[in-house]
């Protein structure tokens, strides 16, 4: 269809295929295209200058007003609305609304384009519904959102698949450079303010059209082969917690998580959000490292425990030195002095004084005995709160941890610090010796349960090698260790602790391992309120 | 271990017998072996044994004329060592010894029979002491 050419600037708008109106600051209608007059079935001149919504009883579940404070605040708003025609017909307008501003930024007007999706197919509204709840959520979420063309590496992937490539997680082991080239596959179709802001970006022109290896440090690189592995395998969505790089240089902590929304599936591109958690990480680490001081007093301070058991073995030394000598004494008292035999006594002080230096340099620096404070407290929540400690050392030792736990336990009346440090202590134990045998089952069991009326008894079974049966007996003395770089005290302090509280330890050996048993006293009932008050 | 006999010039102060007998038992080597060459000082002789065991096996509990034997040892210990030379009608006089201070262990080692219990460290003269003590029983 040809047309004169228009006389106004505003006529352009009704070669245009949407509705065009634009309203006032006080809702009246201002102008009004030829595709409003089709969709609506209002003439301009019965339109113009009428209040937009009131003459076409818009609708949406936000309500109008919600709907016009967020476009005051965002300055662009998109949904989907439910009008009234001059003939009464209901239709739905899927409609876009931008805010005009003046130079010195007051708003002036509101332009608002709109497209008849009363007979779209459901299944296709569905999908524009979907796409404008993404596109604002994208844009106003907290979150670094990142839109990603992902379509190169699939084919890369498919490749590998037509090559034969059955686990494509070993493929990535054995030629890691693959990752590399697939971060450099991957565009940045879109991001949002967000993530530019986190980035260190300009703008988002930066970062659309960039492929992401620049983000991906290379201790981080396996997250990101984590990610395409759940890609290969259909899985929906991968999360992990990892450290990007930024444009500035920085390396921060993040929650990263991609998705491969079905909707997408077709342009090949993926979402990926990221949360930036440095701060967590920061407290976390200070958490963890106040957590090693804390174990490092509680270490010295059980040391105290010992004083007794380290002045036995260096009496030892001291009475073979001080034995040698008064036979020297005695062979060089002689009319003919027996040179031959004050040698060796002499060699032999050499070498016993060695070994009481030996000692000595070992419990050096270890801190002054400590009263134990013996509180009121769950012996459950010591032992969660031990194992909690020891997180890290099981997972470097791919330990299982079962707790069996007796509800309902009396609580215990004990030095919390000095108990925590005997199931530490058996916890290490077992774990070194899991290690040590190599054994390829590694179970950790701890059970708690009341053994008699006011005894609490907790038991800790490993899957270790056990132990040999004349070890048994000498397992609790100081300095019995079977480790190149053992101390030997461990169970001795554990036995001088539990012993002080008035219980017992024990170890044994079990079909698949050791056990190692304590008892400890129980305190008063919880209604005991007068005892609880520290 | 090597044992050197003394003999030809025998000295006044020198108490020769070195046909007496004297069994050390201690689990720590060196202790036991400096408190061998201590006896042999005063011209006795003496074994050592790091084990009651040990010292059982040896077949000296016939020979020896005082068994010196500390306390706390892994296996039988000098309590029990001191028991079961009681149950075989061994009457040789025992020395015991311990580092601990345990006030019940002491007791018990008291009441165990034993000639004496003496504490490390201790003055070699109280060793001599006690042994001339066993030999004079
Ligand atoms: N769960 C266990 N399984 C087997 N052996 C054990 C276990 N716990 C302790 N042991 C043995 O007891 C010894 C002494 O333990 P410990 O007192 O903690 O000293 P250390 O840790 O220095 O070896 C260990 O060296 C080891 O031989
Ligand atoms: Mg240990």
């Amino acid at each position: 269809m040809i047309r004169s050419a228009p006389e106004r600037p505003e006529d352009i708008l009704d070669l245009v295929t949407e509705s065009v109106i634009v309203r006032g600051l006080d809702g009246r209608i201002r102008l009004w295209n030829d595709m409003s007059e089709t969709i609506y079935g209002w003439r301009r001149e019965n339109a113009l200058g009428r209040p937009l919504h009131g003459l076409l009883h818009s609708h949406h579940p936000l309500t109008i007003a919600g709907i016009e404070s967020l476009l005051a605040e965002k300055g662009v708003w998109e949904g989907e609305l439910t009008r009234s025609t001059a003939d009464g017909r209901e239709v739905r307008i899927e409609t876009r609304w931008i805010m005009r501003r003046d130079d010195h930024g007051r708003p002036v007007d509101i332009v608002e384009t709109g497209r008849d999706m009363t007979h779209f197919p459901e299944l296709e509204l569905e999908t524009r519904l979907n796409t404008h709840r993404y596109r604002n959520l994208f844009q106003a979420m907290a979150a670094s959102f990142w839109e990603l063309d992902f379509s190169l590496v699939r084919r890369m992937i498919e490749d590998l698949v037509n090559d034969g490539v059955r686990d494509l997680r070993a493929y990535l082991a054995a030629h890691p450079d693959f990752i590399r080239r697939a971060m450099a596959a991957t565009h940045v179709i879109d991001v949002n303010e967000k993530t530019v802001q986190l980035f260190g970006a300009q703008g988002r022109a930066q970062l659309r059209g960039m492929n992401v290896a620049p983000f991906w440090p290379c201790a981080s690189e396996y997250i990101y082969a984590q990610a395409l592995v759940a890609a290969f395998e259909s899985r929906p969505h991968y999360i992990a917690e990892t450290k990007v790089a930024t444009l500035d240089g920085r390396e921060i902590d993040v929650i990263f998580t991609v998705c491969w929304p079905t909707e997408h599936k077709g342009r090949g591109s993926v979402l990926v959000g990221i949360i930036d958690i440095s701060e967590q990480v920061a407290a976390r680490a200070a958490l963890e490292r106040i957590r090693a001081e804390l174990a490092h007093a509680a270490r010295v301070s059980i040391l105290g425990e010992l004083v007794a058991s380290i002045a036995h073995e260096v009496n030892q030394p001291l009475a073979a030195i001080a034995t040698n000598g008064e036979a020297g004494l005695r062979w060089l008292a002689r009319p003919e002095p027996d040179v031959e035999e004050v040698r060796m006594l002499t060699g032999r002080m050499v070498a016993d004084a060695r070994r009481a230096a030996d000692i000595i340099a070992r419990i050096r620096g270890m801190a002054a005995k400590r009263a134990p404070e013996p509180t009121l407290m769950s012996l459950n929540g010591l032992i969660e709160e031990a194992m909690l400690f020891l997180r890290h050392e099981r997972q470097a030792h791919d330990v299982a941890l079962t707790l069996d736990l007796a509800p309902d336990l009396p609580p215990l009346r004990a030095d919390r610090t000095q108990v925590q440090q005997v199931v530490v202590n058996l916890a290490v134990n077992a774990m070194q010796a899991m290690n040590q045998a190599g054994s390829p089952e590694r179970a950790l069991k701890v059970r708690t349960r009341p053994a008699g009326p006011a005894t609490l008894l907790c038991e800790m079974e490993d899957s270790g090698p056990g132990i040999p049966p004349d070890h048994l007996e000498r397992l609790f003395d100081s300095f019995f260790t079977t480790k190149e770089s053992g101390l030997g005290i461990g169970l001795s302090i554990c036995r001088s602790i539990i012993e002080a509280h008035g219980g017992e330890i024990r170890a044994a050996n079990l079909p698949g391992g050791a056990c190692f048993s304590f008892t400890l006293p129980a305190g008063p009932a919880p209604a005991d309120h007068a005892a609880i008050v520290e | 271990m090597m044992l050197r006999v003394i003999c030809g010039h025998v000295q006044e102060d020198f108490r020769v017998p070195d046909d007496i007998l004297i069994s050390v038992i201690d689990d720590d080597e060196s202790l036991c072996l400096a408190m061998v060459g201590l006896i042999r000082s005063f011209g006795y002789r003496a074994s050592g044994h790091g084990s009651a065991e040990a010292f059982l096996r040896s077949g000296e509990m016939a020979r020896a004329r005082c068994i010196v034997t500390d306390i706390h040892m892994a296996g039988l210990n000098g309590l029990e060592l001191k028991q079961l030379l009681d149950e075989q009608e061994c009457h040789v006089p025992v020395i015991m010894m311990t580092a601990r201070t345990e006030e019940a262990l002491l007791m018990r080692a008291r009441e165990s029979g034993a000639l004496c219990l003496l504490q490390k460290p201790f003055p070699a003269d109280a060793l001599i002491g006690w042994i001339d003590k066993a030999l004079a029983t």
